[in-house]
């Protein structure tokens, strides 16, 4: 404590505030003010089905630009068609076995995708809060497959907040990362996403992912697959038929 | 890096001029990055977001101690630890404690630009742990034992064949010069380090007081994976690197990924703030928060320099520098090059030992005109060179060169008083008659004036004087004038 004072005090002699003894953060509302987002919060409440279905349009225009596969899906059965697709044609990177690890809850269990796949030699992990086997399958697994808590139209960004069995893992150590997002969870910017962080407790962790991982570091040629996954693709759950 | 020596500014510049690699890549780079900041900026979604968030950050900076406070309260809080480092030295002491408790044996690296003013790596080494950056560029730089060379893409220097070699010979690979081939290299080698490395060591681009949270971005996930996979993360941050809520986190680091690198938002933005909760399978065990004040408290207190302190550390003024763009970073020697360097280098680490960073540069004005939080780089690198000039106290600068001020107060007094002005004029005339070359031009000057022309010619003094010419023009025009009232 005595180095977080003096510390803290140096900032105040250099501010020229030293008088004044330590200063708390209640006595500037004006710097710690938040916004009012009542009308943000509103106009997202309000959206009609048609608005879902332009900022779905927008989600997937922006997501060409990153390198983003969006797909859609009329319900689970299809999104889990889909997800297999995706697990027959790709080869596993690292390793030989084709393992996935998927986020706990009931949008990943309504994909049956154990079910879907089973007699293909295909291995399927649920992330378990508290199963100390956990990253061993997450290291293990070539894809990933976590539930998005919304998704940002403008920047086609999906948005995870860690909770136990929503794993920060499972979209950052496969090769391939698949979110789940369902379209009522579209948002148009990311002042949106602002004024509903704004309205709940922070969670430990948070992370606003845009498309695969990629890099321009050697004479500026992209390459996608830095760290993180090569592959990324967004299944929004429409629950609707497709025209 | 910390205190580099003295360094030699010139032959710096010299070795990136010759280097065609360097002069390639910085084109490339300044066209893509320079231009697509201006592109941003010329047809912005929100116009007054620079200025706002330049308000803001003031605002942070005049309320800092504060700011800090509810920071580390909501980080102790959130079950994370915080230290507050003075100096650099205090805060590699404490990184490499937390690392002999935690008994570590391997740290990966998230890029961070803090960690190398610090100096941490060297002494962690010391310690007999390996120390491994993970960015590409960072990599790279680290491999062939060399500084970054831009804040952004740190191995901006290099050419493709030459990280193709060096892949050979440290990663044993098969040689190519392959940019995607060369990345799955790295990917692989880096893949296992960062998958069992127990302690992961990150900067922090902007934390948020309210929430307790660091912000942190990448494109490759290198930072992720430092800060989740590991059971020890240490977030490395200088002080000003804070906003007070949420909305103004989010938007200030909309601004710094729109300014560095034209994206809507970078490939990762992650937000974390502590130690794993109950239940998570993943996520550091232990959290630390490293708050570095090293010599920052210090511009704080100077009016003149503390808008450096709102700078976002994206890189757009190394992307629109004529200096920067034709010499490189290497030539700055310190870890913050480019203009914002030339500002920041010898605020941190001495105005006298950096004398010639302020001095290098153009003042032609486009680091402003880029900035994202309208920072007026030209007005403090003058606020530099007055000081290196006349002295100053606060920064404790001695008058740099007294024979060239001595010269300056003889030219005051020339060009103050019209005889001695002519005088030498006419003198200077007789006298450069020799040295005026078939060009027309002096290519060889002797004493200072050789310094001058080492790289360029010098155009002699007007035969006839520029006064002479005036006066006759002048005298010409009245007895048109006379003339014409007289026949009119």
């Amino acid at each position: 404590m005595a180095e977080r004072s003096a510390f803290l005090k140096d900032i105040r002699t250099a501010l020229d505030a030293s008088s004044a003894g330590e200063r708390s953060a209640s006595q500037f509302p004006a710097v710690f003010s938040q916004p009012d987002v009542s009308g943000t919060i509103a106009e997202i409440n309000s959206r009609s089905a048609e608005d879902q279905q332009a900022l779905l349009a927008r989600f997937q225009e922006s997501g060409t630009e990153i390198r983003l596969q969006v797909h859609c899906a009329a319900d689970s059965a299809a999104a889990a068609a889909i997800i297999a697709d995706i697990a027959r044609d790709a080869e596993p990177e690292f390793g030989t076995d084709k393992q996935i690890i998927q986020h706990a809850g009931r949008e990943c269990a309504a994909l049956n995708l154990a079910e879907l796949l089973a007699g293909e030699e295909m291995t399927v992990h649920s992330v378990v809060p508290g199963d100390p086997d956990a990253r061993d399958k997450t290291e293990a697994s070539f894809i990933g497959i976590t539930v998005a808590d919304w998704g940002i139209a403008e920047s086609a960004t999906v948005v995870q907040i860690t909770e136990p069995g929503k794993a920060r893992s499972t979209s950052l150590v496969p090769s391939i990362h698949i979110a789940l997002l369902p379209i009522e969870r579209l948002l148009a910017d990311l002042s949106e996403l602002q004024a509903l962080l704004q309205n709940q407790p922070p969670a430990s962790s948070y992370v606003l992912i845009s498309g695969p991982s990629k890099t321009g570091d050697i004479e500026s040629h992209i390459v996608y697959g830095a760290h993180g996954p090569k592959d990324m693709h967004v299944v929004v759950i429409t629950g609707r038929k497709s025209v | 890096m910390k205190a580099p020596d003295a360094p030699d500014y010139r032959q710096g510049a010299r070795l990136g001029l010759a280097s065609k690699s360097l002069q390639k890549n910085l084109k490339t780079l300044q066209n893509r990055f320079g231009r697509g900041a201006f592109k941003e900026w010329s047809a912005p979604a929100d116009p007054g977001q620079r200025e706002r968030v330049k308000q803001r950050r003031m605002d942070i900076l005049e309320h800092l101690d504060a700011v800090l406070a509810l920071l580390a309260d909501r980080v102790e809080e959130n079950g994370g630890r915080v230290f507050f480092a003075k100096t650099a030295e205090e805060a590699v002491k404490y990184c490499v404690e937390v690392a002999r408790q935690g008994d570590v044996k391997t740290i990966v690296k998230g890029k961070s630009m803090v960690s190398a003013e610090i100096g941490v790596d060297a002494a962690l080494h010391r310690e007999g742990i390996e120390v491994l950056e993970t960015d590409l560029g960072e990599y790279i730089v680290q491999l062939r034992e060399e500084a970054p060379s831009h804040i952004v893409a740190p191995s901006v220097h290099l050419n493709r064949r030459q990280v193709g070699r060096l892949f050979t010979e440290k990663l044993g690979i098969p040689y190519s010069e392959d940019p995607p081939t060369l990345t799955m290299a790295a990917r692989k080698a880096l893949r296992t380090k960062m998958l069992t490395a127990d302690m992961g060591i990150s900067g922090c681009n902007i934390a948020c007081a309210e929430t307790g949270r660091i912000g942190l971005v990448s494109n490759e996930g290198n930072i992720r994976m430092s800060t989740t996979m590991p059971r020890i993360h240490v977030a490395l941050m200088g002080i000003e690197r804070v906003e007070a809520t949420l909305a103004g986190q989010l938007e200030t680091l909309q601004l710094l990924i729109k300014a560095a690198t034209q994206q809507k938002l970078s490939g990762y933005v992650s937000f974390t703030g502590g130690p794993r909760q109950s239940g998570d399978i993943d996520g550091p065990e232990e959290f630390h928060l490293v708050l570095i004040d090293n010599g920052r408290s210090k511009i704080l207190a100077d009016p003149e320099f503390r808008e450096v302190l709102a700078c976002l550390r994206c890189g757009a003024c190394l992307n629109v520098c004529p200096v920067y763009g034709r010499i490189g970073g290497h030539a700055y020697n310190a870890t913050y090059s480019g203009p914002v360097g030339a500002v920041l280098t010898p605020l941190l680490y001495g105005v006298n030992r950096h004398a010639d960073l302020c001095k290098g540069e153009s003042l032609c004005g486009a680091c402003l005109d880029v900035c994202p939080v309208n920072n007026d780089l030209p007005r403090m690198l003058l606020a530099l060179r007055y000081k290196l000039a006349y002295g100053d106290e606060r920064w404790q600068t001695r008058p740099h060169k007294p024979f060239e001020a001595f010269t300056f107060k003889l030219w005051r007094l020339a060009v103050s008083n019209a005889l001695i002005y002519r005088l030498l004029c006419k003198g200077l005339s007789i006298l450069q008659q020799p040295f005026i070359k078939e060009n027309g031009m002096i290519t060889r000057g002797i004493g200072p004036a050789g310094e001058w022309t080492r790289d360029r010619d010098l155009p002699p003094l007007a035969r006839r004087p520029f006064s002479k010419r005036w006066r006759q023009r002048k005298e010409g025009k009245s007895a048109q004038r006379r003339d014409e009232v007289k026949h009119g």
